[in-house]
């Protein structure tokens, strides 16, 4: 459109624009203008020179990062963490949600629901303060529990390798609900005729679950999977930071990406180390979503996100 | 019934029974410890059903100045937030919705391609902390999440489901988009407009990454950070008593601990029953598309 259009569609539409502007500038103040910050990646940044005045660097921060073992450390911890949620959580969510469509008391079956639910709406620092209860090694309730049992307590804080696993249980513990509500209300949506004529063939539960609910809930599965591959370069920043905040001896299991460039902004104050993480991290999440997304066109027309 | 459905339907029972219980011990443990005394907090530990009880550790809290600014600054946050995202989550996404601005699929773009491509926190850092000034001021926790595109966009698949005669009806009688949109979108959209409130509500209340990342003065700390401050443990008497009362029982620290997430998720237990389904609509929605 030319320039004379630009400006016609502005004047025809004023008000309408008018209404948007408040949104658009917010846009471009808080999520386009900051994109600049990705400059101080290519300069050795110092808050006194800003960001214009200091030295070019080129990919000194890059070399710097890739040189060190950090890099392969975070992005490995960052799959790995990620993929141990996405399989469990969608997974747990999978089954909740069918088996909640099987329970035939009304009360039972709205009961577990909002019990299910309930989780997803408390802060990760409440979840940091009930893990801390549960796992630490003087009075935490596993431990008191084991004592009473006449074993000895296990320093649970003391062995990183089993913290993956413990940030998926609460994981699981805070998303399924959110992940259940997305799956049930998909099954509520599936004809009750198909059940109908499959109890008339002689089909048990069980077969019209594997048979009529999972084929029908499979666009659904695909999207959120998508979804949240498309996302597997960003780690939980507000979970992990809440959970595992600086604890040194767990640092080498559970550190991600984002908990990594946030140590080295506010900790160590190192704009341009951390830039070149942010970045790497930024393109990383792009290359993937683009790349899930045509597959996902490819497997099934309906399931891409754009 | 066949035996198989049986055995089938009572492993269901069985299976939802235990991920309920997984899922509301935990909060059951917070609350009823909370009103256990100290003293049976130190040597017995959490019980499921605390003998000893005291209301002490509340009347700590009460008493001592932190949790009444946390709480102020958590209830401004939140109702600040919450009032301007909705203004402009919604006027935007009316306009990405309206097929009359020829623009609005460059908005979405404009929503959507911060999804995929983010700022990062660098730029975002220095945005807030340097270029804005916004470092140890309440804006700093308001004003980066007045617009997040998954809620514009639920909002979008909202508004293109009222018929476009209600525009046309408007226009008819002499009211521009801006009074159409406010005197006449809105009321018609008043469930999705609670689902969007109640989401940006709870972002809020619960959020402490921006209060960790530009709030250091501790008169700005939200309950989020209070809860933080209290697992650290460090300088927990002046931090919750602001210097000014003094009392002759010695700090109840497991006590605190407790009472102050009670005070922090029970508004939200409160309120759960009434706004649940705000929330389930929202999902159903969003998972529509996307």
């Amino acid at each position: 459109m030319s320039e004379i259009g630009i400006y016609k569609e502005l004047k025809a539409n004023r008000h309408l624009y008018l209404l948007a502007l408040p949104g658009v500038l917010f846009l471009l103040v808080f999520a386009y203008l900051p994109m600049i910050g990705h400059f101080v990646s290519f300069k050795r940044f110092r808050p006194s020179d800003g960001l214009w005045g200091s030295e070019w660097v080129g990919l000194d921060n890059f070399a710097f990062f890739f040189g060190s073992d950090d890099w392969l450390r975070v992005t490995m911890n960052t799959l790995f963490i990620n993929s141990l949620f996405i399989v469990f959580t969608l997974g747990i969510a999978l089954v909740l949600a069918i088996f909640i469509n099987e329970l035939r008391h009304a009360l039972y079956k709205r009961l577990a629901q909002s019990a299910i639910f309930l989780p997803y709406f408390v802060s990760w620092l409440v979840v940091s303060f009930m893990t801390y209860a549960v796992f630490n090694t003087s009075d935490g309730v596993l431990n008191k529990l084991l004592t009473s049992l006449g074993r000895e307590g296990y320093n649970w804080y003391g062995n990183a390798d089993l913290w993956p696993y413990i940030l998926t249980i609460l994981f699981v513990w805070k998303m399924s609900g959110y992940v259940t509500i997305i799956f049930f209300s998909a099954i509520t949506a599936i004809s009750g005729e198909y059940y109908e004529s499959a109890t008339l063939d002689g089909a048990s539960r069980f077969q019209q679950i594997l048979h009529i609910t999972l084929p029908l809930l499979r666009p659904t599965l695909v999207v959120l999977l998508l979804l949240q591959i498309g996302r597997i370069f960003y780690g939980d920043f507000g979970m992990i930071y809440g959970i595992i905040g600086d604890n040194p001896i767990l640092i080498p299991t559970t550190d991600v990406i984002d908990t990594y460039s946030f140590r080295a902004l506010r900790q160590l104050g190192n704009f341009s180390m951390a830039g070149s993480v942010v970045l790497y991290q930024a393109i990383m999440g792009l290359i993937t979503i683009v790349l899930f997304n045509w597959l996902a066109r490819r497997i099934d027309r309906d399931s891409s996100l754009f | 019934m066949a035996f198989s459905d049986r055995l089938f339907s009572g492993t269901v029972y069985v299976v939802i029974g235990l991920f309920v219980l997984f899922c509301g011990i935990p909060f059951w443990m917070v609350v009823s410890n909370s009103v256990a005394s100290e003293s049976s907090l130190q040597t017995i530990g959490y019980q499921l059903l605390p003998t000893d009880l005291s209301l002490y550790a509340y009347e700590y809290l009460f008493r001592g100045k932190q949790l009444w600014s946390s709480y102020g600054v958590t209830v401004a946050v939140t109702v600040i937030g919450t009032v301007l995202a909705l203004f402009l989550t919604s006027t935007l996404a009316y306009v990405m919705a309206h097929r009359k601005a020829k623009y609005g699929s460059l908005l979405s773009f404009m929503t959507y391609f911060t999804m995929i491509f983010g700022s990062g926190m660098v730029g975002f850092y220095m945005l807030v902390a340097i270029w804005l000034g916004l470092k140890d001021t309440l804006w700093a926790m308001i004003l980066p999440y007045l617009l997040n595109p998954f809620f514009a966009f639920i909002l979008v698949a909202f508004y293109r489901t009222i018929p476009y005669e209600v525009n046309e009806a408007a226009k008819i009688d002499g009211a521009n988009e801006i009074s159409t949109f406010f005197r006449i979108i809105w009321p018609m959209t008043v469930p999705a407009l609670a689902t969007i409130t109640l989401f940006y509500a709870l972002q809020y209340w619960n959020d402490w990454y921006l209060a960790i990342m530009f709030v250091d003065d501790y008169k700005l700390h939200p309950l989020q950070i209070m809860i933080r401050q209290l697992i650290a443990n460090m300088n927990m008497q002046s931090y919750l008593q602001g210097g000014t009362v003094s009392f002759d029982k010695p700090l109840p620290v497991k006590g605190v601990q407790l009472a102050t997430v009670c005070l922090t998720i029970g508004p939200i237990i409160f309120l759960y029953p009434f706004v649940q389904k705000y929330f389930v609509q929202g999902l159903t929605i969003g998972a529509v598309k996307g």
